[in-house]
């Protein structure tokens, strides 16, 4: 859902919260993690955060089957979206000039 | 025997993700394709203990991995050889290259036994950050189950990664057609593990139920989770980027 709420939440409802969730769960900040937690099920609710960490896990561990096999983007998302990776810095992270996608 | 069950937390787990959780739990404990269950406890067990390492701390703080020197801080139970994989895919991924990937097999590495533990480190990283995310303590490890390996390698060869894949095309008319279901064509990251199918077959139990089953990733018109298909992207993006995926 693409909102004009809070400028923080990148247009997507309460994208604030969720990306201070998914930053705290990779972090080691107990207490930011509790209180990212707690701010998503008091807001969103309890379901909202259970799936929000189940997001955030999954995606956690299938990172890391992307960069332990060397597998490379498709063609075809790698040229759709060539731009914005670009833009976005994602082309100077280091694994970029392993999958054979960097800038 | 550990149960999971996520009915203590104060927030709704949905059933699905439990089912899949104790799934996982029973499949990491028997005997695979090229790792007793004994095995597969141990690669389990590696990996946690990956996230206290002082090495892999001072390696990830460092500008480059290979800059740092010594010995991790493990189990006891594993090869220096598995120990450093399990260590380097568990605390710093985002810098692991084919370089690395190579020395390791000029090293002695067994190529099958490295994506079967693959697969079981990515269940075990699935299953811990959820709970660490909703603030629990790691499930206590499954038992070892008796039982040996079948050692059944499918027609996979090098060509779309570093390591050996099965091209779905190549699966036709197999032992291992199912994994494809018969489709031509499958993502990338689907194909990735698919030297040992049953390591995609087991992680991916887990990504239809904590993310989206195929048929809903681009069903835009209906909403299948508690969060919407624009929030699940952003907090996927979010790690990703974290954790430096190109992917």
């Amino acid at each position: 859902m693409v909102g004009d709420g809070d400028p923080r939440d990148g247009g997507i409802e309460n994208g604030a919260r969720l990306i201070r969730f998914a930053t705290a769960v990779l972090g080691d900040d107990a207490g930011e993690l509790k209180a990212a937690r707690e701010d998503i099920a008091a807001v969103m609710g309890g379901a909202a955060l259970t799936d929000t960490a189940a997001v955030a896990a999954l995606f956690n561990a299938i990172d890391r089957v992307a960069d332990a096999t060397g597998i490379p983007l498709e063609d075809v998302k790698a040229e759709a979206t060539a731009d914005f990776r670009a833009d976005i810095g994602i082309d100077a992270f280091a694994a970029a000039d392993e999958k054979g996608h960097a800038a | 025997m550990t149960e999971i069950s996520y009915q203590k937390l104060p927030w709704e787990v949905r059933d699905d993700i439990t089912a899949a959780h104790r799934r996982a739990w029973q499949r990491l404990g028997q005997a695979g394709i090229w790792l007793t269950g004994a095995q597969r406890i141990a690669v389990a067990g590696e990996t946690r203990t990956a996230l206290d390492c002082q090495l892999c701390r001072d390696r990830k703080d460092a500008l480059s991995p290979n800059a740092v020197q010594g010995s991790h801080d493990h189990t006891g139970q594993l090869s220096d050889l598995e120990v450093e994989q399990i260590h380097r895919i568990a605390t710093d991924p985002g810098r692991l290259g084919r370089d690395w990937y190579e020395g390791l097999l000029a090293s002695g590495m067994v190529e099958e036994r490295y994506v079967e533990t693959l697969g079981v480190i990515a269940n075990i990283v699935a299953i811990d950050t959820f709970t660490h995310g909703l603030g629990l303590d790691p499930w206590p490890l499954p038992e070892a189950r008796p039982g040996e390996p079948t050692r059944k390698r499918p027609a996979a060869r090098r060509q779309l990664a570093w390591v050996p894949t099965l091209a779905p095309e190549d699966a036709i008319g197999t032992d291992d057609q199912d994994l494809y279901a018969g489709r031509p064509t499958a993502a990338n990251i689907y194909q990735a593990m698919s030297l040992v199918p049953a390591a995609v077959k087991g992680f991916f139990d887990l990504v239809v139920n904590q993310y989206l089953p195929p048929q809903a990733m681009r069903d835009f018109d209906n909403e299948y989770r508690a969060i919407n298909h624009a929030q699940i992207e952003l907090v996927a993006g979010r790690v990703s980027a974290l954790n430096q995926c190109v992917y």
